[in-house]
Order: C-alpha cells, then structure tokens, then sequence
C-alpha cells in the first residue's frame, strides 16, 4: 500500500485524481469525526470535510514532507470547523440564547438522572455552543482529545498564554452554564 | 497565603505544568481549595465527548463523489491531466439509463404503497380508536414539509431547465441563474435535513443529489466559456436530475394534496 506521501507526490507530479481519491479515502472518517466533535451534527461535520479535503488540495503544493498528513488534514478540518461555526454565529447570532439550563436542570427528577442521564448531555451540548469557536476547539482538544496546551496552540495558531487564557475562559464558562448541576454532582 | 484562583484549578486538573512549589503545599494544606477543586473536578469528569455517530458504509465514496467535481473547480489549469473528452451520446444513454432505473423504484414504491391502502382504509373504519392512530402516521410537519418542498423542487427544476437550455457557445452570462442556486442552495440544506429526519427518503436522496449541482452553480463565476457551460450541463443529465425533479415534484404535489384533503384528515 502506498503511503500518504506517495500519494501526495503523485498528485503533485501529476494530478492524478485516483491518488487524491485514496487519500480522501483513507482519512475522511477520521477527519468527519474531529468535525463532529466541534461542530456537533452530522450535516456541518459533512460539510466540514467537503471543506477540508477542497483546502487540502488546492494547498497541496505548501504540504512540507516533514510532516504527517494526518496532522495536516487535521488541523485543516479544525480550521474549517472553526470557520463553520464563526460565520454561523454571525449569521443567526448567538444558538440556543432562549434556551434556560436551569429549566433543564429543573426538569430532572433525580440527582442521579442528571449525573447518568440525557439531561446532563443536552446542558453540555447547549453550553458548549454557547462558546465561541477557538473557546470550543480549545476545550474539546485539551478535555477529549487530552492534547497538551503547547500543541492546541499550534493548531490554534497562538501562543501559549493565549491558549491557556482560551482554554480557562472557556471551563469559566461552562462552569457558570452548568452552574444549575453542580449541586447534585457531589 | 492566598487561596488558589480559577486558572490555576483548571491548570492543576488537566495536570499541566503552572503550579509552584509553594502553591501546590497551599493547595494540599487547605480544605477551601481543596473544596473548590474536587467541585471543579466533578463537573469536568461529567462533561464527556460527543457520542459520534459512525458514517454509514460507503461514506467515503460519497464524500469523494461529491468533491472530485468541485476538484475539477478548484484545479489550477494545466496542472492536472484532463479526462477524456466523452461523446455525447454517452451521456444521453447514461442519462436515459439512470432516469429508467429511477422512474422504476418510484412505480414500484408506489405500487407498494397502493397494495398497503386498503388495509389502511378497513383498520379506520373496524374501530373507532383505530381513526386517530392512522392519522397520526401523517403527521403536520410532513405536509408542511411537503408543500414547501415541492416549490422549492418546481424552482430547482426551472434553474436547472434554464441551465441545460442555454447555448455553449464563446462567453456565456449565467449570473440570473447563479443567483437562483445561491438562493436554492441555502434552503436545500434545511429541506434535505428535515426531510431526512421526517423520513422522507425519497426527498432527501433527490436534495442530496442536487446539492452539489446548486454547489457547483451557486460558485460559478458570471460568464462561463462554452466548455464550462457545457461540463455542468452534462453533469445535470447525466444524473438524470431534471426527470427525478419532475417524478418526485409530481409524488410530492400528490401526497400533499392528498394528506391535506379532509377526507384523509379526520
């Protein structure tokens, strides 16, 4: 099997089609399950990679050989994801404002429902779109994806204090939207 | 000493490194920070990832279906071999084939559809708690659904019509048309979203395909070269989609009409 940089030098070299189509292939997956986690639908993830793989190609000729392509298509779809979401909020304001998380939290019936149950998952959905996007990214990067805060802002492209600054804003945050749970947590 | 502050709580529970020595024996020795940070660490170990849902088999080929034509777009001239032109008539056979399997599956689903309606009809009138189940099975949305969808199905029909009628010849303006499918195209999304999550499948495959064409159009500069012109009016036959607009505009008028007629309703 050929390796991404095989491929990458034949699309270079030539154009050839079939190679870009393995390397949409081989990552697509992976790159749709990145976008979901920050865009958190289906419709946008799939946009978010039509988007990413149509940036990769077109900056192909930039992709340095020392890297992983992975790495790069990543940070690509991150990219993307953060675009999606920026001019999504500039187009319907902020999501979810009349939405009350206390109401949410109040609907519960148990303090063990909220810890175990859907409720829970739905205020963390609804606080974190309540994030902007670097906030959201930063977070899902440090907090799922454990990546360490120097790496987060590289694919973020900022400096560490500002990193960290994005990363303890955006706990702040869903610390203050989930404020109505923290009762029945411990 | 002063007590710890937010930063250096979320620092401390993702264990990066910020803490001095001095902090971290404060951080040991009182109950307050403790406190605060087993607080923290609760609502942080609550807040898990996003389930993803798993693609559905074949995803990557649909994803490489609906970008090699937008490849083409982006491609930077020269750079890339060309395929081979391709005749004419092969796009018409493609075309008259695909429209045939289509128009097939619709009369067969249809068929089906009829064979399940007398069944219907007798559970209505057996039992009196038997009418509101039924009609419950058509439920508001889907007719609103419909109704909006097929207008939004009869204008998609009519750009595209445009479209496949115009002349490839030197320099073509087609920006009236472009601004249709920019219009169309952000509508589509939210119908080929809805209909799926309504069950409309039928719906939904024929937005899914049209997307990436209203995509493609929506992008397309003012004037096209004859060449353009004449690649995205293949791309439009050869998918057949002007027919499978008209079968399902057709399908939809008639459920709509029909779901909304009092007869069917009570």
């Amino acid at each position: 099997m050929e390796t991404d940089h095989e491929l990458i030098e034949r699309v270079r070299g030539g154009g050839d089609d079939d190679a870009f189509r393995l390397l949409v292939e081989r990552h697509s997956r992976a790159v749709y399950r990145s976008a979901y986690r920050i865009t958190g639908n289906s419709a946008d993830a799939d946009d978010v990679v039509q988007e990413t793989f149509l940036r990769a190609y077109r900056a192909l000729e930039r992709f340095d050989a020392r890297a992983a392509f992975t790495t790069w298509i990543h940070r690509i779809a991150i990219n993307c994801s953060l675009d999606l979401i920026d001019s999504r909020k500039r187009r319907d304001g902020r999501v979810n404002d009349g939405e009350d998380l206390t109401a949410i939290a109040s609907t519960a019936a148990s303090p063990d429902r909220v810890v175990h149950g859907i409720e829970m998952q739905r205020a963390v959905a609804l606080a974190m779109e309540r994030l902007s996007g670097n906030e959201r990214t930063a977070f899902v990067l440090r907090h799922f994806e454990g990546m360490p805060l120097e790496e987060i802002g590289k694919v973020l492209g900022t400096q560490l204090n500002a990193t960290k600054n994005t990363v303890f804003r955006a706990v702040k945050k869903l610390r203050e939207q989930l404020q109505p749970f923290t009762g029945s947590l411990i | 000493m002063n007590h710890l502050g937010h930063d250096e709580f979320v620092l401390t529970y993702y264990g990066e490194p910020g803490l001095d020595d001095e902090r971290r024996a404060h951080l040991d020795a009182c109950d307050s920070c403790r406190g605060e940070l087993t607080t923290l660490a609760a609502l942080l170990d609550r807040v898990t990832p996003v389930e993803v849902p798993e693609p559905e088999a074949g995803y990557e080929a649909r994803v490489w279906d609906r970008l090699q034509w937008r490849l083409h777009v982006a491609r930077p001239s020269g750079r890339v071999r060309r395929r081979a032109e391709v005749r004419p008539t092969f796009w018409l056979a493609a075309a008259a084939t695909i429209a045939i399997a289509f128009f097939a599956g619709v009369l067969w689903k249809s068929a089906n559809r009829r064979a399940d309606e007398p069944a219907s009809v007798v559970a209505t009138n057996t039992t009196s708690t038997a009418r509101p189940i039924e009609s419950a099975k058509t439920p508001e949305p889907n007719r609103i659904l419909l109704v909006i969808v097929g207008e939004h199905i009869d204008q998609s029909e009519r750009v595209l019509v445009e479209l496949t009628n115009l002349t490839p010849e030197g320099s073509t303006d087609i920006s009236g048309t472009r601004d249709r499918a920019q219009e169309l195209l952000a509508s589509n999304r939210l119908y080929r979203t809805t209909a799926t999550t309504r069950g409309e499948e039928d719906v939904a495959t024929l937005l899914d395909e049209l997307e990436p064409v209203l995509l493609q159009l929506a992008h397309a500069p003012s004037e096209v070269s004859a060449d353009e012109l004449r690649r995205m009016q293949q791309r439009v036959e050869s998918k057949g989609l002007v027919f499978k607009l008209r079968v399902v505009r057709d399908g939809v008028n008639r459920e709509s009409s029909t779901t909304l007629s009092p007869s069917t309703s009570i």
